[in-house]
């Protein structure tokens, strides 16, 4: 372990505890949540809804404090204004200020960020340019649809070129063009040394852009590491298909196999291990039948993160 | 601080600015000032007093109005549409935010005040009334009364519904109008709960009365302008009062 860099993310035992309505019921968010994001990193934050994803996020950027634990952004509070300057940050859903135009909502935001003044406009026709809303400068935002505002978010928080850009849901409402521009900013903003934080449900989006994931779970941190850790590679078991199997050749099979799936004179067995595809294959040339394809199936982030729910009891 | 501090002030005065409630607010007090040209003939040595009365009232109610409805939600609003993410989450203090807020509606009530004026004037001239620039120093008080209105505004609509801080600062201008029944109720019971309640509230609600001075420059006479300054003062040291304790509330806030 290396002390010379701090992560540039640290939670340390998070809890937060809301109280709600007339009883003042507890929420319980977030329970003794423990994170580190290095520098440099795309790190993804999973969840199903209502783990406590938003208000992690709310913690990292000041807006909410834990009831213990402590967080630290690029080593200081998330409080600290020196930090703040230097944080880009997407909120869930944004709503914005609909009576502005998009343009003078992000030089508001730019006034507000600290950048000095000849270099606001600029930056903003930058900023615009780069989600491509430029076309909507100057309409008023009460008019956006949700892929808008949410390319509207995208540059405001990236608007002070920031070290450390946090995003609560930045995919919500973006169609796949959208999507997929989105992942190449991500990307560019890693190659350029940023450091990149962001929650979502959907796990394509992490499994192409990550370098490592979370998983929370009614406000605990289950699992983190590296995807390739938590997905080992390891075959976890093999699909063969065979054509023209009958008979007693059909029950052999059936004895090998761990599940088999009959259509028309198809069959699709699955498998434990390779050796158990050699015995398939050997039934199948004695029956004459012909193997038309061999799949190995490996572990997805959809089956880790299935298989994580099912065992935190959430379902 | 001071150049976010300004830019949140425009911000909200670009907010109210493009409010239809505004817009309204401001056009009939228009109205109901030249309502007064219909008064007119009712009782012709009178008109004059009429018209000016009216037209300041006017103007007081109307602003009043402003800074309370307006006011009631302009913290609340920005909560509940979860725009104070994108503020808060910037470099940008709490304290900052709230006088921010407080400055752009203040900035929002002078444009009121001074277009309302402009009206009053446009309507003198109409109904040939004599014209007399005295008149504005009632403006000017009344300026002072709405930046405590304002702030009490505030305060409440860092914790409360719109519509309920409306209700209560409502109440407030009331009572504030009021200030020496509160006295006068001190000392006519003899409970001294009800002596020290009446007493409490005597001292820490506002005194509004000082700000209305319609009355005298409607009727020429002399004003007692080292009170006027007192009561400025009170004015701002009030209104500071009460956005420090918005700030301590809202330090505190989850949001
Ligand atoms: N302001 C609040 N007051 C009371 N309870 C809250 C508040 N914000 C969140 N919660 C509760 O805290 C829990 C965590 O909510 P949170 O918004 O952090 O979840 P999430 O992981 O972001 O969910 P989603 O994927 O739906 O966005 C939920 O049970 C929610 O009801
Ligand atoms: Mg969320």
């Amino acid at each position: 372990m290396s002390f010379s860099q701090r992560p540039v993310i640290e939670a340390v035992r998070l809890t937060k505890v809301y109280r709600t309505g007339f009883r003042m019921r507890r929420i319980q968010a977030l329970v003794d949540l423990n994170l580190n994001v290095e520098k440099g990193e795309i790190f993804g934050f999973l969840g199903p809804n209502g783990a406590g994803k938003t208000t992690a996020i709310k913690v990292f950027v000041g807006l909410v404090t834990p009831d213990s634990g402590t967080a630290y952004v690029l080593g200081r509070s998330p409080k600290d204004h020196r930090v703040k300057r230097r944080i880009g940050f997407l909120p869930e859903s944004p709503y914005f200020y609909d009576y502005l135009t998009a343009e003078e909502f992000l030089l508001l935001s730019a006034q507000l960020s600290g950048i000095p003044r000849n270099e606001i406009k600029p930056r903003v026709k930058e900023m615009l340019k780069m989600v491509r809303m430029d076309y909507a400068a100057h309409l008023q935002m009460r008019g956006f649809s949700r892929g808008m505002l949410q390319r509207i978010g995208i540059a405001q928080a990236l608007l002070y070129d920031p070290d450390v850009v946090i995003l609560d849901e930045p995919m919500g409402g973006l169609d796949p063009v959208g999507r997929k521009e989105f992942r190449d900013i991500i990307i560019s903003l890693k190659e350029r040394g940023k450091t990149v934080f962001f929650s979502t449900h959907i796990l394509a989006d992490v499994e192409i852009i990550c370098d490592r994931v979370g998983i929370i779970i009614a406000g605990r941190m289950v699992k983190s590491g590296r995807l390739d850790e938590i997905l080992t590679a390891e075959v976890e078991s093999i699909e063969v298909t065979i054509k023209g199997a009958t008979g007693k050749f059909r029950k052999a099979l059936e004895r090998v196999s761990l599940r088999v799936i009959e259509s028309g004179d198809l069959i699709m067995l699955t498998v434990k291990n390779e050796d158990d595809v050699e015995r398939v294959l050997a039934i199948a040339r004695e029956a004459s039948a012909r193997v038309t394809a061999i799949v190995p199936r490996t572990k997805t982030l959809e089956d880790y993160f299935m298989s994580q729910l099912k065992t935190a009891g959430v379902q | 601080m001071f150049n976010r501090l300004f830019s949140l002030a425009v911000n909200t005065f670009k907010e109210s600015i493009r409010d239809r409630v505004l817009v309204a607010l401001v056009v009939i007090a228009v109205v109901v000032m030249a309502s007064a040209k219909i008064v007119q003939p009712v009782a012709m040595g009178e008109a004059e007093k009429i018209i000016k009365d009216l037209g300041l009232s006017a103007i007081t109610l109307f602003c009043v109005l402003i800074a309370i409805l307006v006011g009631g939600r302009l913290v609340y609003r920005e909560v509940e549409k979860r725009t104070i993410y994108l503020i808060l989450a910037r470099p940008v203090r709490r304290l900052e935010f709230i006088l921010g807020k407080y400055l752009g509606l203040m900035m929002v009530l002078v444009v009121s005040l001074v277009v309302m004026t402009a009206g009053f004037y446009g309507v003198m001239l109409i109904s040939r009334v004599p014209v007399s620039l005295y008149l504005i120093w009632s403006v000017v008080m009344t300026l002072f009364e709405l930046a405590i209105l304002t702030a009490v505004a505030v305060l409440f609509s860092t914790f409360v519904s719109p519509i309920a801080s409306a209700v209560f600062t409502f109440m407030i201008y009331f009572i504030g109008h009021s200030t020496p029944l509160l006295k006068q109720l001190a000392g006519m019971f003899p409970s001294p709960v009800i002596k020290f309640f009446a007493l409490f509230a005597y001292y820490i609600l506002p005194n509004l009365n000082n700000f209305n001075i319609k009355g005298e420059v409607v009727h020429n006479i002399p004003l007692n302008f080292p009170g006027l300054l007192l009561s400025a003062g009170y004015a701002v040291v009030y209104s500071a009062t009460l956005l420090m304790i918005s700030v301590v509330i809202f330090n505190r806030r989850d949001f």
